[in-house]
């Protein structure tokens, strides 16, 4: 009866019939999950004038120290992998927007499909949204293509969903025909309807196809992805495993709620933007309707008022720090200095932010542990040190087990490999072997998946 | 094998589709002239040519900028020690590198040959035994090969959706959508009492809800209490903030009010707008179609390989269709009858105008097909959502050596989209039904159109960048009055200032630089002080504001949240008004300074020309953007900073390109409008940016002889705008096309 409710109100009630008829797949194992959480201008690394970096764990395998910016995940360093020495190459080091291209790509120049993208097309690709991607002021100041991260096709970011209520509107709401009951001759005709529309567009593109080059060609196989997933969605949902019982799925979270639309770009109220967007991602997953999202935190180059965040160690309304602002924090780490002061704050709300996203998926029972067990999550930003711009020893952080896949608790140290087989090891732990990843053609990371 | 400095480096590989650009093209037509010699530096590597010419010329338009142009090193390191390298290895950084933040600009054989131009040339190495080289000559358009786009689909921006469906759908309708502002509730902190949790707001547009589960309307949290946009209906309301869902307070900010009959006072709010005639559309039709996304350097929303639909586009095209149909249906007499016969009949006459061409018989008896099995609103949901609706065609037909040209159809959109940003009319329909179509007569008469207007504010917001202040921030406790009326009115004022000078005005370019007024509403006079003239305009009060460089709408753009930004409204005149490209910062390059309330800004930022690896870019920067600084960072005048008077002396030196040598001082922005104004590379860079809005592409080199015809027809016209626009429309780039990749 819960799932019949749920369905109803997700993807739409006439969409579902199908699968109510089949029968229920309880034993299976509960679907791994790929969370990408973005934040922007670097971390305080490697300084200018050679101090080591204030990010990277110190120790050994299983014994190390978490240095202040990362101490909020203290807390959670058994769920957690910490990462060293990953490189994303020598182009465009020294850039932000060079480094934005290749965060998720592992392409120069974002010429490639981003990972969240393969994996949106190969394991997400049961789900009702195979791809989510949602930001918190991320098109804020006219953002151009090179501030997202998100590479549906090769050389093409897309801009995230910055508004929460539009963004539940759309994972949440109620299909093709919303409110009418489960065979309802009125809906049936409403989806047949829908379905012939779709044929008919599949069918202009297949003749334009003959007629463009391989360029255009790329524009098209979005396009006819885009209307083969709604028809897809009009055929009915398969879902592995029904959500939780606790979990609700016909509702808004509360804090999107609380979200004023009419001052979606304001920096006070961007803790409120993000823990909506958060809850949301989380409960999407939960409730069965994605298995790939990104959550990206403004941009690149930011210049979000991070000191204007109410109840915050940043607070200071007397003065407006900026996130790019205090990334350039001088030649060396002198806490002394205001930016450097605020940039290490700053990093730690972002970190902070990350673990929130790990205790909520920790809070949801799922198979035989919880949701995090069966999530990988990945903490990024596009450079390392946000002063210096290099794009070597990133600063790369999983979290959750990937359904067992990987070994969490540890810090591994990568010296020199690029950051391409990060994601072919995420692939591997999602279930989608791809032997190597990115322009550089690096294979998966030894000893990061598996026994 | 040593390695260059900057650490380990990918493996080089050929790039695919390298060496074949040229192949195919051909000149202008009826340039005529001899065939285009097969060029020597055409094709792969090649052993090295000590002082080769071209390397040197691609030396000085890559790279000199940064490292000097006897190679000495600026910007960049100095390129004549070069003993951490081998030739090989210098090769593939600057292949993979190089320039810093578009290594795609040299790449290929382009890396080749200034790595051997350098590698030949370095500290050394054994004198060349070729004569040196001759000067680079200037291309000569009579023999240029031409560059065109290439052919092409090109997905209409959220813009020109709107207005095709307005011109398609409902073409007497005065507004589209109801254009009333939502009603904003705000409670202040210092009028609630300490500890408060939750505000709601309960009235008579939500049954006085006391709950926020039972329908209250939550107010969010701001910096400085509680607010909450909705949007009310016309009427009278009667309403009450609810504390923590106990307390029931009225609106302490709102006079108006009235006796709740319990003793207590309601407050009263009066909606007037909107009570008029119904709007046809309950919200903007492109509402969830996602922004328009395109390259950093490329200012306009309508970057044609950047337009492509996903699934959340499709997903709003598809809903929005299904409203648009629901409405258009409710017009007695739009929908055909439910025969197939006139079905066909209404896919051939309404499909001619929402595919901008006539529909082919496959097409007719496809989307026939759906009214007869579906219904008129199914039929007319998919042709709104269909691709040739959504896709304006540039694939043309094949015009003879490798070149294509634009139907007679697809050039009459190509034309109304670039002058109207929406569907051709009957007329321009008409004539292409009757084949090629006389594009300088029609883009003179699509220019007296309203339509045209509008797309020239449009533009005017786009080239400038200015639109980026939609989503900006001030620091409220610095501009308390920065509202969103006042932001509104700012980005009115550009838009139709644009309007009054091409249309109203002179027409020419060099008033939109120098005109010594400006127009906008009472808010926006009021902001500037200004008076009223007789003709409606806003003259400024002296000479210090002028044109667009004196609109607050770009000098709080290119400024922060709190102070001004001498680089941001330098790199603003350089990239957006002389098409001037510079690096991005290097690494380790130092931030903003603190604002220091005994400093000027022009001391604060002494370092950038004071130390000399950063004089390299920024003697091109800042120099400019404090010739700005009678300026706040909301555009307020102002007479001192830091208790010293503003001193707003600025320098533009090369002027017309980095390199030039030249020197010019100013003093204030009305004497930098007017060195622009006068100056080759800002009427180059006009004729660039409408050539990239009107190709919805980055120009190359290529397009050299193209913005030189463009240039040429405009100098002709005393720099008139419209002519300006009528040359590009009636330029063969606007109709030709190449093979696409």
């Amino acid at each position: 009866m819960r799932r019949r409710t749920f369905l109803a109100l997700t993807a739409g009630l006439p969409a579902a019939l199908n699968l109510l008829g089949r029968p229920a797949r309880a034993q299976a194992a509960p679907a791994r999950r790929f969370l990408v959480f973005y934040f922007p201008d670097g971390v305080a690394g490697p300084s200018q004038d050679g101090q080591p970096s204030l990010w990277h764990p110190r120790g050994g395998l299983r014994d190390f120290e978490l240095p202040a910016q990362l101490a909020p995940l203290d807390p959670l360093r058994e769920h957690c992998v910490f990462l060293d020495g990953l490189s994303m190459g020598p182009t465009d080091a020294g850039s932000h927007p060079g480094g934005a291209k290749k965060l998720l790509t592992a392409v120069d120049g974002g010429n490639g499909e981003s990972i969240d993208h393969v994996l949106a097309r190969t394991v997400g690709a049961d789900a009702p949204h195979r791809h989510v991607y949602l930001g918190v002021q991320a098109n804020q100041n006219g953002a151009s293509g090179d501030k997202h991260i998100s590479y549906p096709s090769a050389g093409h970011s897309t801009p995230p969903e910055d508004d929460p209520v539009r963004a539940f509107e759309r994972l949440f709401g109620g299909g093709v025909a919303p409110g009418l009951p489960a065979g309802d001759p009125a809906a049936e005709a409403r989806i047949a309807a829908r379905r012939s529309i779709l044929d008919a567009h599949l069918a202009d593109l297949n003749a334009l196809r003959g007629k463009v080059g391989a360029a255009e060609r790329s524009k098209l196989d979005l396009h006819t992805e885009a209307l083969r997933d709604l028809e897809r969605r009009l055929g009915g949902m398969a879902m592995e495993a029904p959500p939780p019982p606790a979990e609700t799925c016909d509702a808004a979270p509360g804090s999107v709620g609380r979200v004023d639309r009419g001052a979606l770009y304001a920096p006070e109220l961007f803790p409120t933007l993000l823990r909506a967007q958060t809850d949301l991602m989380v409960q999407a997953m939960a409730c069965g309707l994605t298995r790939v999202g990104v959550l990206q935190a403004s941009h690149h180059t930011s210049e979000l008022v991070m000191s204007r965040f109410a109840d915050t160690e940043m607070y200071d309304p007397g003065y407006d720090m900026r996130s790019h602002q205090a990334s350039h924090y001088g030649p060396r780490h002198d806490p002394a200095h205001r930016e450097f002061a605020a940039y290490v704050q700053q990093r730690r709300y972002w970190v902070q932010r990350f673990a929130d996203v790990i205790e909520a998926l920790r809070a949801r029972p799922e198979g035989d542990g919880t949701m995090l067990d069966y999530t990988v999550l990945l903490l990024c930003t596009e450079v390392c040190d946000g002063n210096t711009h290099l794009h070597d020893d990133m600063p790369f952080v999983l979290a959750g087990r990937g359904g067992g896949a990987i070994d969490t608790g540890r810090l591994l140290s990568f010296p020199g490999r690029r950051h391409g087989g990060l994601f072919a090891s995420v692939a591997q732990a999602m279930g989608h072997r791809i032997d190597r990843f990115g322009d550089a053609g690096e294979a998966a990371l030894p000893g990061l998946v598996g026994a | 094998m040593r390695h260059g400095r900057r650490g380990r480096l990918p493996p080089h590989r050929p790039r695919a589709g390298r060496g074949r650009r040229g192949a195919g093209r051909r000149r202008w037509p009826g340039a005529g002239g001899a065939p285009r010699q097969p060029a020597d530096d055409d094709g792969g590597p090649h052993p090295a040519r000590p002082g080769s010419g071209r390397g040197r010329h691609l030396y000085a338009t890559h790279c000199a900028r940064c490292h000097a142009a006897d190679r000495t090193g600026g910007v960049g390191r100095d390129l004549t020690d070069l003993d951490d390298f081998d030739r090989d290895t210098l090769v593939r950084v600057i292949d993979a590198t190089m320039p810093a933040g578009r290594p795609t600009a040299c790449a290929g054989a382009c890396a080749e040959r200034v790595g051997d131009y350098l590698w030949a040339l370095r500290d050394g190495a054994p004198p060349p035994d070729v004569p040196p080289p001759p000067p680079v000559e200037p291309v000569d358009c009579a023999d240029a090969p031409a560059a065109l786009s290439p052919r092409r689909l090109r997905l209409l921006t959220r813009r020109e959706y709107r207005n095709t469906v307005r011109d398609l759908l409902f073409p007497e309708a005065a507004d589209l959508v109801d254009a009333c502002p939502p009603h904003r509730f705000a409670l202040a902190a210092a009028d609630a009492p300490p500890g408060t949790a939750t505000v709601h707001v309960a009235g008579s547009f939500n049954d006085w809800a006391g709950t926020v589960a039972g329908g209250g309307w939550p107010l969010a949290r701001t910096a400085d209490g509680w607010a909450l946009e909705r949007d009310l209906p016309p009427g009278r309301h009667r309403y009450k903030f609810v504390l923590d869902e106990q307390q029931w307070i009225a609106d302490p900010a709102n006079p108006d009010g009235e006796d709740d009959g319990f003793g207590g006072r309601n407050s009263v709010v009066e909606v007037d707008c909107g009570a008029g005639e119904a709007p046809v559309l309950p919200a903007d039709p492109a509402a969830d179609v996602p922004a328009e996304t395109r390259p950093d350097a490329f200012p306009f929303d309508d970057h044609a390989a950047s337009g492509r639909v996903t699934v959340r586009h499709l997903e709003a095209y598809l809903d929005a269709a299904e409203v648009l149909a629901r409405a258009a249906l409710e017009r007695p007499g739009f929908a055909p009858c439910p025969t197939a016969d006139c079905a066909a009949d209404f896919v051939r006459t309404f499909g001619r105008r929402a595919f901008r061409r006539p529909p082919s018989p496959a097409e007719v008896d496809r989307y026939a097909a759906l009214f007869v099995d579906h219904g008129a609103e199914a039929g007319l949901t998919a042709l709104l959502s269909a691709p040739a609706f959504l896709y304006r065609s540039e694939l043309g037909a094949p015009d003879g050596d490798g070149v294509w040209r634009l139907t007679p159809h697809e050039a009459a959109s190509a034309l109304s989209y670039f002058l109207w940003a929406s569907m051709p009319d009957d007329a321009l329909l008409a004539a292409a039904d009757r084949g090629p179509i006389d594009r300088a007569a029609e883009a003179a008469r699509l220019l007296a159109d309203d339509r045209a207007r509008a797309v020239v504010g449009d533009f005017a917001l786009q080239w400038l960048g200015v639109d980026a202040l939609r989503t900006a921030h001030k620091n409220p406790d610095l501009f308390p009055d920065f509202d969103a009326a006042l932001r509104a009115a700012m980005l009115a004022e550009t838009a139709d200032f644009a309007r009054h000078v091409v249309f109203d005005g002179s027409g020419r370019f060099a008033d939109l630089l120098t005109a010594d007024y400006t127009v906008g509403d009472a808010r926006l006079a009021a902001f500037y002080g200004l008076d009223r003239a007789a003709d409606g305009t806003l003259p400024y009060a002296d000479a210090a504001r002028a044109g667009v460089l004196g609109h607050a709408s770009v000098l709080a753009t290119y400024a922060h949240s709190d102070q001004t930004s001498p680089i941001r409204r330098g790199l603003f005149v350089r990239r957006r008004l002389l098409c001037q490209e510079l690096p991005p910062p290097p690494p380790n390059a130092g931030g903003v300074p603190e604002v220091d309330p005994d400093a000027t800004t022009r001391e604060r930022f002494r370092q950038h020309t004071d130390d000399d690896f950063c004089r390299g870019c920024h003697q091109y920067i800042d120099g400019v953007g404090f010739g700005f600084e009678r300026f706040d960072a909301l555009g307020r005048w102002r007479d001192t900073e830091a208790g010293q008077p503003v001193d707003a002396r600025g320098e533009l030196n090369d002027l017309e390109g980095f390199g030039a040598g030249t020197q010019a001082t100013y003093e204030g922005v009305h004497e930098l409008a007017a060195l622009l104004a006068d100056s080759d590379a800002a009427r180059d860079c006009f004729v660039r940016q409408t050539f990239r809005f009107a190709q919805g592409r980055e120009d190359a080199a290529d397009d050299a002889c193209a913005v030189r015809d463009l240039r040429a027809d405009f100098d002709a016209a005393g720099g008139d705008v419209r002519a300006l626009l009528t040359a590009v429309a009636a330029h063969p780039s606007f109709v030709l096309r190449r093979e696409a990749p």
